[in-house]
């Protein structure tokens, strides 16, 4: 029968909380070691001691340099005991200065011999703090604490644990990356993926991961690293095999996607294709844990979002089209409970402490699965459209799911609107443009925006049946809206898709386009760094001056402007292939009965024509003479006198002596042009 | 591309109702078989070693001339903590493990919660039910609130109190001291070979008998008849009908 034990007690328990204040090192770590066996193991006194203010003196404890090894390393046991509560009580230590004095002491400490178990314990209580995800990451490591951190990783078995998973979870930044790959990051994390000691490896695949997450360089140098004449990739492929525990091959299947995306291993590595690929198609199975399966496809979305390779791949391993229909129908089992013992990467550890909403997790994962697989390849679109749930989910995800939902929904619609039989078809039958208007005129998220608006440009595609809706939605001040944006895709988009609109539209919509937009705006659009937007506003006014009768009315009320615009392009400091742009604008102009006047009276543009004409870039001279040929076109009325004009000018030596030129298409021009003179 | 194989539409073909040889012959095939006897002696030092029988692997070592996979002195604390499990000591067994490893009762909330647990099934079991109630509330009250399963448990142990006979009630197997007792020291001594950075905590025998009984399961889920073997303990085996 056993006596209970009285720390409960409330007199006791200050008894002894007093007692850590005194000056007698005995009682001190007496007290000490009750604290201990107090916090350990309860989340509950590990608070109320922290709101005591305890830890302001066990700080002292530990830099008092005059102070016992053995009471050190007791302090620093109740730390690491304090940090694996809430995160708010790690919180709490970080405030109250805990990580510069762990720094600080663990400098102090020599490699081995006397100060081992301290050494322990400190960097157990900085893994601690850092698995909490609360340590604020510094903008660069500081060199010294770095190199000596990583010495300590090599030995024994429990300190390489610490090391690797305080790398894993503080190397957030591209200069942290490579300062750890310079520092020798990359050297110790081969040897640890070597160790015998499972514990040991997992958290060094982490680091590894983070160190080339989205980093060329260092992805380049880890691919090349290798240990006990394995290089690691091969490791990460050992690593990847079915008896590894699950948490392990997700680790080193992600360590294998993140260094082929940095550029590192090709799409057609077998290590890549043959087994990390089907790896993750594997974890995505039903009969797995609801983690493993979001993980998994998470993942697996990334590695085959740009390669078509392995999208094909994909989409034909293990049915994997018809295991994420199955992500999109599941429900919480009622008693899910959260993963205990299983680590998983420090990105995404928190996300699954809410059982509730691990439906919408699955959700977001198979939406951007599918998004990546039907991003290229219009066979693999077609079988993901047929998946029996998709659109409602889309479109329901469209509306009222959390940001991250959403994007995932917007994405995978951006990659089905990339299909034409699409757009005419499934995209009709599920209103989707309605609630893609809502999130693009709601919505702050910038990334959500500029794919939204470049799926509605999609949408805006002259075949899209939709269009007409969109428009009576207000789209068009929307759009001239979105034109003056800072973000330069938002831009981009948002004029893109005003082209489209404009493509063939009705003479109400270019109206509708001029009059929201503004010359002004459009100056400006003309004007822009972004070269892309330029050539696309160039579109844009292309298409809005074509067919006759709009060509007049357009610059009937805008003509002035219009030919300003034009000029300053051609006489600023543009690629040819902007310029070129800008002759058929002026050709198009050319083609209006009334619209040619502008041009005609203009005697500037006219000289710069015939300059055109005689430039050494064939391009632009069969524009130019394009133009030329609309001008004096015989049929029209007043074409006389625009011919003797011209002629006048000079205009038909040039085209007689542009007769003798080798390419073909400015010689059928050039001879379409010579016969309208008479 | 061959489609995986591991796919569960995949089906070669099925096995039902297959006989998969004689009784006699399978006997026969089975004395065929040669298992070296370094493997078996080297299979139960594993099982002496990690359950913690430190005298008779030392004698097994000198008479089976072979040597302990690691320094049979490594093995007493995991004895002295296990000796005060099997004798009702929880509170000690709980300060010793905290004095050795730190970190476990931290990273192990289950296994925390079990000892605990047994901690108020003795006081339940010794009537001493006021202090129970105490305990419950001071210790394992908040652990409940945070995990659910534990509540479960939590709740059909406190339930013990409510009657006069506790064990008689539809809850008494929680006192049953054998079951339980050897469930805790088996999950704490796992937890410390872990945190001692072992690979292995579950005796490699264990392992064996595990994967007979699973492969004689998926047997029989198929249908296929084949001499099952009845008592793990003796050998028995059995024509299976």
């Amino acid at each position: 029968m056993e006596v209970l034990p009285t720390c409960m007690d409330v007199e006791h328990s200050r008894v002894y909380i007093d007692q850590l204040y005194s000056n007698d090192s005995q009682k001190c770590f007496q007290a000490v070691s009750e604290l201990k066996f107090a916090v350990i193991g309860s989340v509950r006194e590990k608070g109320s001691i922290i709101e005591q203010g305890v830890v302001v003196r066990l700080l002292q404890i530990l830099r008092a340099p005059e102070l016992d090894i053995l009471l050190k390393t007791e302090v620093a046991t109740v730390l690491n005991s304090l940090a694996k509560g809430l995160p708010e009580h790690a919180a709490a230590l970080v405030q109250a200065g805990l990580l510069p004095v762990l720094w600080e002491q663990l400098e102090s400490c020599p490699s081995g011999g006397s100060g081992s178990a301290y050494t322990q314990m400190l960097l157990c209580c900085l893994r601690s703090i850092y698995r909490q995800g609360c340590a604020p990451p510094p903008p660069a490591w500081d060199q010294k604490l770095l190199s000596s951190l990583i010495q300590h990783g090599y030995h024994p078995p429990s300190n390489q644990e610490c090391v690797a998973n305080i790398l894993a979870h503080a190397c957030k930044t591209n200069e942290q990356q490579q300062q750890l790959v310079d520092a020798g990051g990359a050297d110790l994390v081969a040897c640890l993926l070597c160790s015998p000691v499972s514990r040991v490896q997992l958290p060094a695949l982490h680091c590894l991961t983070a160190m080339c997450f989205n980093n060329e360089r260092v992805s380049s140098i880890i691919a090349t690293k290798s240990y006990g004449g394995k290089a690691v990739p091969d490791l990460l492929v050992g690593l990847m095999a079915r008896d590894r525990p699950r948490d392990m091959q997700l680790a080193a299947a992600t360590a294998l996607t993140f260094l082929h995306r940095a550029g590192a291993l090709s799409a057609d590595d077998p290590r890549i294709i043959y087994k990390t690929l089907q790896c993750l198609v594997r974890m995505c199975r039903r009969d797995r844990e609801v983690w493993e399966r979001v993980e998994a496809a998470n993942t697996l979305a990334y590695l085959t979002e740009v390669s078509t390779d392995l999208q094909r791949t994909a989409a034909m391993t293990d049915h994997l089209i018809h295991t994420m229909n199955d992500y999109l129908k599941d429900t919480t089992p009622p008693n899910a409970s959260v993963p205990q013992g299983i680590s998983v990467s420090p990105v995404s550890c928190r996300q699954y402490d809410n059982p509730s909403t691990w439906p919408e997790l699955m959700v977001g994962a198979a939406l951007k699965v599918y998004a990546s697989l039907g991003a290229n390849d219009e066979d693999i679109r077609q079988r993901v459209i047929k998946t029996d749930v998709l659109m409602n989910t889309i479109v329901t995800s469209l509306s009222a799911a959390s940001p991250p939902v959403q994007l995932a929904a917007v994405r995978c619609l951006h990659s089905l609107s990339r299909s034409v039989h699409t757009l005419r078809t499934t995209l009709q039958d599920h209103v989707v443009w309605r609630p893609l208007m809502t999130v693009l005129k709601t919505s702050n998220n910038e990334e959500l925006v500029t794919v939204s608006s470049s799926t509605l440009c999609n949408l805006l595609l002259e075949f899209s049946p939709s269009k007409e809706q969109i428009l009576d939605q207000g789209a068009v001040e929307f759009l001239c809206g979105l034109t003056r944006r800072p973000h330069p895709g938002l831009r981009l988009n948002a004029v893109w898709a005003l082209m489209n609109m404009a493509f063939q539209a009705e003479h109400r919509v270019k109206v509708s386009i001029l009059h929201h937009l503004g010359t002004d705006q459009i100056f400006r659009l003309l004007s822009d760094t972004d070269v892309h937007i330029l050539m696309k506003t160039l579109g844009l006014l292309r298409n809005l001056l074509s067919t006759k009768g709009h060509i007049d009315q357009i610059m009937q009320c805008h003509g002035k402007e219009i030919m300003q615009a034009i000029i300053l392009i051609l006489e600023g400091e543009h690629s040819a292939e902007v310029k070129e742009q800008a002759l058929c604008i002026l050709a198009n102009i050319a083609d209006g009965d009334i619209a040619k006047s502008a041009i005609m009276s203009n005697e500037d543009v006219l000289k710069k024509l015939m300059n055109y004409m005689v430039i050494p870039n064939v391009k632009l001279q069969i524009a130019a003479t394009f133009c030329i040929s609309n001008l004096i076109w015989n049929v029209e009325e007043g074409a006389a006198e625009r011919q003797n004009k011209l002629r006048e000018m000079g205009v038909y030596k040039l085209l007689q002596n542009l007769m003798t030129t080798t390419d073909t298409g400015l010689f059928d021009k050039v001879k379409t042009a010579l016969q309208q003179f008479h | 591309m061959r489609t995986n194989v591991d796919s569960d539409t995949d089906q070669s073909g099925t096995n039902e109702g297959v006989k998969a040889m004689e009784t006699s012959e399978w006997l026969e095939e089975t004395n065929k078989m040669h298992i070296h006897r370094a493997d078996m002696n080297k299979l139960i030092m594993n099982y002496l070693v990690m359950e913690g029988f430190k005298e008779a692997a030392e004698k097994f070592s000198i008479e089976a001339n072979i040597k302990p996979p690691m320094d049979l002195d490594q093995l007493d604390e995991r004895i002295r903590i296990r000796t005060a499990i099997q004798n009702g000591q929880f509170q000690e067994a709980m300060r010793m493990v905290t004095a050795l490893h730190p970190e476990i009762l931290d990273d192990n909330s289950q296994l925390y919660f079990h000892l605990q647990q047994q901690v108020l099934i003795e006081l339940i079991r010794e009537g001493r039910v006021e202090e129970a109630v105490v305990y419950a509330q001071d210790h394992l009250a908040e652990r409940g609130q945070r995990d659910p399963s534990i509540l479960n448990e939590l709740e059909r142990t406190l339930a013990l109190l409510a009657f006069d006979q506790p064990d008689t009630s539809p809850f008494g197997d929680l006192l049953h001291p054998s079951h339980r007792q050897k469930q805790v020291a088996s999950e704490l001594n796992a937890a410390i070979l872990r945190a001692q950075n072992q690979e292995e905590t579950t005796p490699l025998l264990a392992e064996l008998l595990k994967l007979l009984l699973w492969a004689q399961d998926e047997l029989n889920k198929k249908k296929v008849q084949y001499p099952y073997m009845t008592d793990l303990i003796k050998g028995q085996i059995e024509e299976r009908k």
